[in-house]
């Protein structure tokens, strides 16, 4: 009875947790407590990149995002697991914030720009919520910006029907208002962690 | 809702009951809906009731063109799926399929799907019998 009462309220229960969590860990604060995510505060360049953006085939820039708290990852739509975990963990914690949600841009960059066409791109960002942004890149494009924040992609083998996985950064970065990068999530990171930091961030 | 519960309940009560079908229990069995003929995964809890090892194999879907068993790996800051041969059961253990370690990856959609459908799937054991388990499609968000 338990079981199938928790299938139905899965997706609503984990967002809830994350608005209770992060409430805590403010209510919980110092006045300048460590960060939740791992601090690479000038460890690497500023949000710097050329790339289209699916939802409308626009060109668009790094800088094009100042003002805004921006999250990078990297990924592809043929990842049923690793992605669609992390975007919906990421999804939660900007959720989290409320109405600063909209001062907020996640920025999913495909590495398999072969398989990903914008149009498909543009369907698996919305599936996770109205701040997550598909961008996709020529192998150039995306290798200038993968090499830029030291991550690497790779493609398995082609099978019978001609799929291949792709071997991809598990990392999530967090760049301030001006572009400057600032935390690193790891896949073990809590949706309430990154709340808690975003809301920091915002508040700067 | 009440009834969802209980068809839920003699559901569970089924599987262990069916003829043929290998002693063990499956749970929370769901699959994390993605848009268009993207590939999904199923994940769900499994719990071996017999008396020796126990080995699943393989799972497949009227559903589905190709269903795999999968496992998310996590190394030095990358992640890749593998491919799993089969996933042993110890009598008495339970192994759970969920985000971000092993699951089914169910690929080439036959038909549309939209969450609050039900899939059915068949998981296939070492010594070849079957089990089919209802799987439940949920939204894409959600852990």
């Amino acid at each position: 009875m338990t079981r199938a009462r928790a299938g139905a309220g899965r997706a609503v229960g984990a967002c809830l947790g994350t608005l209770l969590l992060a409430g805590l860990l403010v209510a919980c604060g110092h006045s300048a407590p460590p960060w939740g995510l791992r601090d690479i505060t000038g460890l690497m360049p500023p949000l710097d990149f050329t790339l289209t953006e699916a939802s409308d085939g626009a060109t668009v820039h790094g800088k094009d995002f100042q003002g805004h708290v921006v999250l990078l990852y990297f990924g592809y739509t043929h990842c049923p697991d690793v992605c669609p975990t992390t975007l919906s963990r990421i999804a939660c914690a900007v959720a989290a914030l409320g109405p600063q949600a909209e001062q907020v841009r996640v920025l999913f960059v495909t590495v398999d720009p072969a398989r990903d066409t914008l149009a498909q791109l543009k369907t698996y960002a919305a599936a996770f919520g109205p701040q997550i942004v598909g961008l996709r890149g020529s192998q150039d494009e995306i290798k200038a910006l993968t090499k830029r924040y030291r991550v690497s992609y790779g493609y398995g083998k082609p099978d019978a029907h001609g799929d291949y996985e792709v071997s991809h950064s598990s990392a999530v970065y967090v760049f301030d208002r001006e572009g400057e990068v600032r935390l690193l999530a790891d896949s073990t990171a809590e949706a309430a962690v990154i709340t808690g930091d975003l809301k920091r961030l915002l508040a700067e | 809702m009440k009834q969802a519960l209980l068809s839920a309940l003699l559901l569970a009560v089924t599987m262990v009951a069916q003829a043929g079908a290998p002693p063990v229990t499956v749970s929370d069995a769901r699959i994390r809906w993605l848009p268009g003929d993207l590939p999904m995964a199923g994940y769900f809890s499994i719990t071996s009731h017999a008396s020796g090892p126990t080995k699943l194999v393989g799972a497949a879907s009227p559903d589905f063109g190709h269903v795999m068993l999968h496992r998310s790996v996590h190394e030095g800051g990358m992640a890749r799926m593998v491919h799993v041969d089969g996933v042993d059961l110890a009598p008495g253990q339970t192994v759970t399929f969920v985000p971000g370690s092993y699951h089914l990856m169910l690929m080439q959609r036959k038909k549309d799907l939209q969450p609050g459908e039900e899939v059915p799937v068949t998981l296939r054991f070492g010594d070849g019998e079957t089990l089919e388990v209802p799987f439940r499609v949920e939204g894409a968000q959600g852990e």
